[in-house]
């Protein structure tokens, strides 16, 4: 029976003054199975292993971790798209602080979800059943609110790494962008103003890491493209009514 | 407002770093054979003058923008954790940082303006 090996991360901060990298061996499934299925199997060995995880499909965005070097959701990777020579390494996502294993504190990437509102702001009287918008204006949002939190992409953005607390982030920015491209939110301007520091858009280099790993496919450099342009189209209104 | 005003000048100052690039290209292709003569005559004219003295301030600081960006993403007391002891003194060392290469830049445009114009 052929062998695989998992390289899994493993830090209980209880314990443990620094994190490992702990082996195992485990016979090689029959069919494909998902990395989730992998680290359920090693669970049930070794049940001191701690990861999150909820829907199992790819919804709830829990299992985001670093597989192979690479983000992504481990119960939608199937384990012959990331297995190398028979290997595999598991480890938390990085620049997040690590709670256990591979649960890492999401507080940081959370606060930047919060800075930006991500709620619809319209302060107009309330139709009485709904706030209508044109199938054209709907379909500005297409791309832009699919996004499930998963964090793959903010953590793996080197200027999150580095300002966490000031570079709003990739997945945060995508949010930020599907509320100024709503034609029922009403707070353009102020969303704007709050985003047009030198940290809060502008640390984004373009490294699109964000793009490469995101597991729902979404394109978060696109959206940050999208709010750069409208910074620049506002700064350019406010010189031109100047003088 | 800032962030994109510096966004801004780091686009528009790389385009006129260009269009000098092209000017002094320009002399070379149009002269061949440039004795020394040649060129101190070119660099004399008061066009290559100001273009010159132009070109070497919107580098000095397009250069600050670029260092200034960097330290704020390498020396942090969060990046510099690593090296736990450099943690406390991050924005201290990222002071002196900027403030080397303010003098730096300060000394360079004096002496570089002098050289232009003397
Ligand atoms: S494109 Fe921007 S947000 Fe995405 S990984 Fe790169 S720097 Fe980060
Ligand atoms: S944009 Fe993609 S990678 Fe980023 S949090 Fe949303 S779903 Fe995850
Ligand atoms: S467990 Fe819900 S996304 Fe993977």
């Amino acid at each position: 029976m052929q062998k695989i090996e998992v390289n899994l991360y493993r830090y209980n901060p209880e314990k443990d003054r620094f994190p490992y990298m702990m082996s195992y061996s485990l016979d090689k499934p029959k069919k494909d199975i998902m990395v989730l299925d992998l680290l359920n199997m090693l669970k049930e060995e070794d049940e001191s292993i701690s990861y999150r995880r909820s829907c199992r499909e790819g919804v709830c965005g829990s299992d985001g971790m670093n597989i192979n070097g690479k983000n992504g959701l481990a119960c939608i990777t199937p384990l012959s798209s990331v297995i190398k020579k028979n290997k595999i390494e598991l480890r938390p996502l990085p620049g997040l602080p690590v709670i256990r294993d591979l649960v890492v504190d999401m507080t940081e990437f959370y606060a930047q979800y919060e800075k930006i509102k991500p709620f619809l702001q319209n302060d107009t009287e309330a139709p009485l059943q709904e706030r209508l918008q044109s199938p054209e204006d709907r379909n500005k949002l297409d791309g832009f609110y699919e996004c499930i939190l998963c964090a793959c992409c903010s953590t793996s953005c080197p200027s999150f790494w580095w300002n966490p607390d000031k570079f709003v982030g990739p997945a945060a920015l995508l949010q930020a962008y599907r509320f100024l491209a709503d034609s029922r939110d009403l707070k353009t301007a102020e969303r704007l103003d709050d985003l047009s520091d030198p940290f809060s858009v502008y640390r984004c280099h373009g490294i699109m890491n964000c793009v490469s790993v995101c597991p729902k496919g979404l394109n978060p450099n696109e959206a940050i493209g999208e709010i750069k342009d409208m910074l620049l189209k506002k700064k350019k209104n406010i010189i031109v009514s100047d003088g | 407002m800032i962030g994109s005003r510096l966004w801004l000048f780091q686009r528009i100052s790389s385009l006129f770093l260009l269009v000098y690039i092209i000017y002094i290209a320009l002399f070379f292709v149009n002269n061949n054979n440039i004795s020394y003569f040649d060129w101190t005559l070119f660099f004399l004219s008061f066009e290559t003058r100001v273009l010159t003295s132009i070109f070497f301030i919107i580098v000095l600081v397009h250069g600050f923008i670029g260092l200034w960006t960097v330290g704020t993403d390498y020396l942090t007391p969060r990046t510099l954790g690593l090296y736990s002891s450099f943690a406390n003194i991050a924005d201290s060392l990222r002071k002196i940082y900027q403030a080397f290469f303010v003098l730096l830049g300060l000394f360079c445009s004096i002496s570089i303006i002098y050289l232009i114009w003397s």
